[in-house]
């Protein structure tokens, strides 16, 4: 049994970073009602970047996490103009495939560059942390809080800043907020930037978690991560989080019951009980209305 | 020569792999199951030929079967969510399939080996076309006597009133209904259709490789499966066509010198179709051009008339003026 | 024809339509108005199968219809234009009517097999007759999208016609139009209803309702206020108040 809660705990923990790519699958969602494919891939990349500039510049293990989110939210721009800036609007498909396409070209950048062999990644913290008979990862809780600090500037940025403000004016009516004098341009540039540096700090602390980082890991992730966003709720910020941890835990609860070969069936089951039970996700808006 | 018929054989299979998504892309479901159904027809016809013995055709209508019928019992579901959850939902079933097959186990023994699938390993030894004594060149034919039975239906769908159906609910399903079109059964119909067509595909591949396993039913597969008639244009057949022969012919196996740059240049490929022609090869102006040019060819007149136009000079000032209109379009839109 | 027994529609705590109720003869043109706002729209969604009530009847020709699918009434010979013009506009014009023509005269038209076999240009000469009505017939092959606005007005009205409805739903097909147009739209209204259709018109413009409706209707927060001839609803003290407020 205390094996049960140990493994739901450290899922949960674990499921912070879920949340974090959640979060920016939404965000881009919310804002352009479209969905970025390459969203993983290039904030699996962004923590490549990071880790090669901390060891070009030899600096302390935990600065990786500014320098990933640094280049993740570089890669998050390039994503933006190479696949949205300027594909019209009356072509959705276009924009679905060239992300997909941009998925194709990250994965296989970073394959190239790595020749195909996992980085080893700097772990940030040794040890264990005894919680009464539990036993959890010093590491994992590190990762946790950090993910919560970025989910807290994230929605500081949105509730209490002009950027955030002109983003959710946008998410909402962007012909409204243009004739508001707001750049459509750059509010979506900066969507991008933002999302793209979160991506950036949840690659950087998938790799400290596992200890490297591999290519392998781009489409499991960005599966899971489509799934989070859409059991939270395609748009929402709120329900990313909660679905994050819920399918971090689930995970983990999976591989628990039936082992690591059927664990992601159950995940994807979980996916389509919820969109059977609830298509609009925990907290999302009525997808008919969409 | 063995090499190009080999080509002309995934070309074949991944034409129908695309024609299996642009049934399902008309109705304005994007769907990224087409490998799973695939997997589908692939298992249950290798399963057919080698464990029970049947016979090739019999056993790829069987695979096509099942796959369609999961594709149906998927259909109804799906009609649940809208747009991109739809995205979501299919690769997760597709995935979902996939990680069945990791770990599906049915053997028997036939004489001392013991043959069928065995979960990450895979199904081997699928000897259906070696056993009989096909060529690689009667294979090749045959793969693409299904092809064009398929297009051809397809084809004929798509100038019937089948096809308005399909693509009034594509665009408009408000105003679809509006004119008693039933959605449900439009589009159920269609997602069986698909499934149908990629389980023959799943078939065929099965037992031209002759070694299945999950991993060639991937999310790169489900990819390309909406990738083919996206990059195509969704206006007929052809396009899908066209993009198959396009990308395997040309990109995987022509620039197979640039060797492992193949697939990132497969990419960025992608990127700047999209960015450049949005709907595709062939898409609704460049059919509309193209039937325009059908009709013209039929009216001397006409054709007099236009011979006369491009010599002034005036055709072009037309397309000048649309290339600067498209370079006013980048600067002025905000993209999406 | 058509009644409406004690129709409501919440959406949540917003009451659009709320305890509608009314008949609508056979053959007359009955029109729907009222302030924006006031369920007028709400109420054709209804009737037309896109939305379900939260309470009260929908009867057509005396069948009980609440709950039927858009698709289901269709077949029942109901049929609807939008507001805001909701034509495929990737289809061309003559396929626009075809999606919508009505079943049994595609059945009747030709056996299954020599259609298919044919390549449906039977179809297509079928159809251009019945754009001809329309003035739409040299524009037969055209895409939706390119026509003007006032043809896409036209090629809507024709699409719902092709139905070969009993009950025709016009929801402001005004809207956007000049004078000259809307007389053109007055002489097709009534040319619709002589051909023994019932037509409910949901209107904005004034002088178009009050001279082509037989009897009126006015709605104002999804109630209704008043109901009858055109020049007893001008003069209701009520329906004055919804449109203009009351005197200070």
């Amino acid at each position: 049994m205390i094996d049960l809660v140990q493994t739901l705990a450290d899922g949960l923990l674990f499921g912070a970073i879920y949340a974090l790519i959640g979060i920016g699958f939404t965000l881009v969602f919310g804002v352009m009602h479209k969905i970025n494919m390459a969203y993983a891939a290039a904030s699996l990349a962004g923590a490549y970047v990071g880790v090669v500039l901390l060891k070009l510049m030899a600096l302390l293990p935990w600065l990786v996490i500014p320098l990933a989110a640094l280049a993740g939210a570089a890669l998050g721009l390039v994503v933006y103009y190479l696949c949205f800036r300027f594909i019209p609007l009356s072509a959705p498909l276009a924009t679905l495939m060239s992300t997909v396409g941009m998925l194709l070209l990250i994965d296989e950048i970073v394959v190239h560059a790595t020749a195909g062999m996992p980085v080893n990644y700097p772990t940030l913290v040794r040890g264990m942390v005894r919680m009464g008979e539990l036993s959890l990862r010093a590491d994992l809780i590190v990762c946790f809080l950090v993910a919560v600090v970025a989910m807290a500037a994230l929605l500081h940025l949105l509730y209490r800043t002009r950027l955030g403000l002109a983003t959710r004016a946008v998410s909402q009516q962007p012909v409204a907020a243009q004739l508001c004098g707001m750049s459509l341009g750059q509010v979506n540039a900066a969507t991008f930037t933002i999302s793209g540096a979160l991506g950036g700090v949840a690659g950087a602390l998938i790799g400290s978690a596992v200890g490297m980082l591999s290519p392998l890991i781009v489409a499991p992730l960005t599966v899971k991560g489509l799934i989070v966003t859409v059991i939270g709720g395609l748009g929402s910020i709120p329900g990313a989080i909660i679905a994050g941890l819920l399918v971090g835990a689930a995970e983990n609860f999976f591989q628990f019951m039936r082992g690591v070969t059927e664990r992601d069936i159950y995940v994807m089951l979980l996916l389509f009980v919820f969109l059977v039970f609830r298509p609009g996700g925990i907290l999302g808006r009525d997808p008919a209305g969409t | 020569m063995d090499f190009y018929l080999g080509l002309l054989q995934i070309i074949g299979v991944h034409t129908l792999l695309g024609l299996s998504a642009y049934v399902v892309l008309l109705t304005g479901q994007v769907s990224l199951a087409q490998a799973g159904f695939m997997a589908i027809g692939a298992y249950v016809a290798a399963m057919l030929t080698v464990l029970a013995k049947w016979a090739l055709l019999p056993a790829m209508l069987a695979g096509g079967s099942v796959a369609a019928v999961v594709a149906c019992l998927v259909g109804f579901p799906a009609l649940r969510v809208r747009g991109l959850i739809l995205v979501v939902a299919t690769l997760a079933f597709g995935e979902a399939v996939r990680l069945f097959f990791f770990n599906f186990d049915y053997q028997i023994a036939m004489g001392d080996i013991r043959v069928g699938p065995l979960g990450g390993e895979g199904f081997r030894q699928i000897r259906y076309f070696p056993e009989n004594g096909w060529t690689t060149f009667q294979v090749m034919v045959f793969i693409w006597l299904v092809v064009g039975t398929v297009m051809a239906a397809l084809w004929w769908m798509d100038r019937s009133r089948a096809g308005a159906v399909l693509r009034a609910v594509g665009e408009d399903e408000v105003a679809a209904q509006s004119c008693g079109i039933n959605l449900t059964a439009v589009k159920v119909l269609a997602m069986t259709a698909g499934g149908f067509i990629a389980g023959l595909a799943g078939a065929i591949y099965a037992h031209y490789t002759t070694h299945i396993e999950q991993g060639n039913f991937n999310i790169m597969v489900a990819t390309f499966a909406i990738a083919y008639p996206i990059l195509g244009g969704l206006s007929n057949v052809f396009g899908t066509l066209a993009a198959v022969v396009f990308i395997q012919g040309f990109l995987v196996e022509g620039l197979r010198f640039l060797g492992d740059w193949r697939n990132l240049l497969f990419g960025a490929l992608i990127v700047l179709a999209m960015n450049l022609r949005p709907g595709g090869l062939l898409d609704a102006r460049t059919t509309a051009a193209l039937q325009r040019l059908r009709i013209l060819a039929r009216d001397p007149a006409a054709w007099r008339r236009v011979m006369g136009q491009l010599a002034s000079g005036a055709a072009f000032s037309g397309a000048h003026a649309a290339v600067r209109r498209r370079i006013e379009s980048w600067r002025g839109s905000p993209g999406a | 024809m058509l009644e409406l027994d004690n129709l409501s529609k919440h959406f949540g705590g917003v009451k659009a339509v709320d305890g509608v109720s009314l008949d609508v003869k056979k053959g007359e043109i009955f029109g729907l108005i009222g302030p924006n706002g006031s369920g007028k729209s709400t109420i054709v969604n209804l009737i037309a199968g896109l939305l379900l009530p939260t309470s009260g009847r929908i009867i057509v020709d005396t069948r009980d219809v609440t709950g039927l699918q858009s698709h289901a009434l269709v077949a029942l010979g109901v049929a609807r234009t939008f507001q805001n013009i909701r034509l495929f506009g990737q289809l061309a014009v003559w396929q626009n009517l075809w999606v919508a023509e009505n079943r049994d005269r595609q059945r009747r038209s030709q056996p299954v097999v020599p259609r298919w076999l044919n390549g449906f240009a039977a179809d297509r000469e079928r159809i251009g007759k019945l754009l001809e009505f329309s003035g739409l017939a040299h524009k037969r092959d055209d895409l939706a999208a390119n026509l003007s606005f006032g043809e896409q007005r036209r090629l809507e009205l024709a699409r719902a016609l092709a139905a070969e409805p009993k009950l025709l739903l016009l929801d402001e097909p005004a809207a956007g139009m000049n004078a000259e147009e809307i007389e053109e739209l007055d002489r097709r209204i009534r040319a619709i209803r002589d051909s023994g259709v019932t037509v409910l018109l949901i209107e904005h413009h004034m002088e178009l309702i009050m001279a082509v409706a037989d009897r009126i209707a006015v709605l104002n927060f999804g109630q209704k206020i008043a109901e009858g001839r055109p020049a007893e609803v001008q003069a209701h003290p009520q329906v004055r108040e919804a449109y203009l407020g009351k005197a200070a």
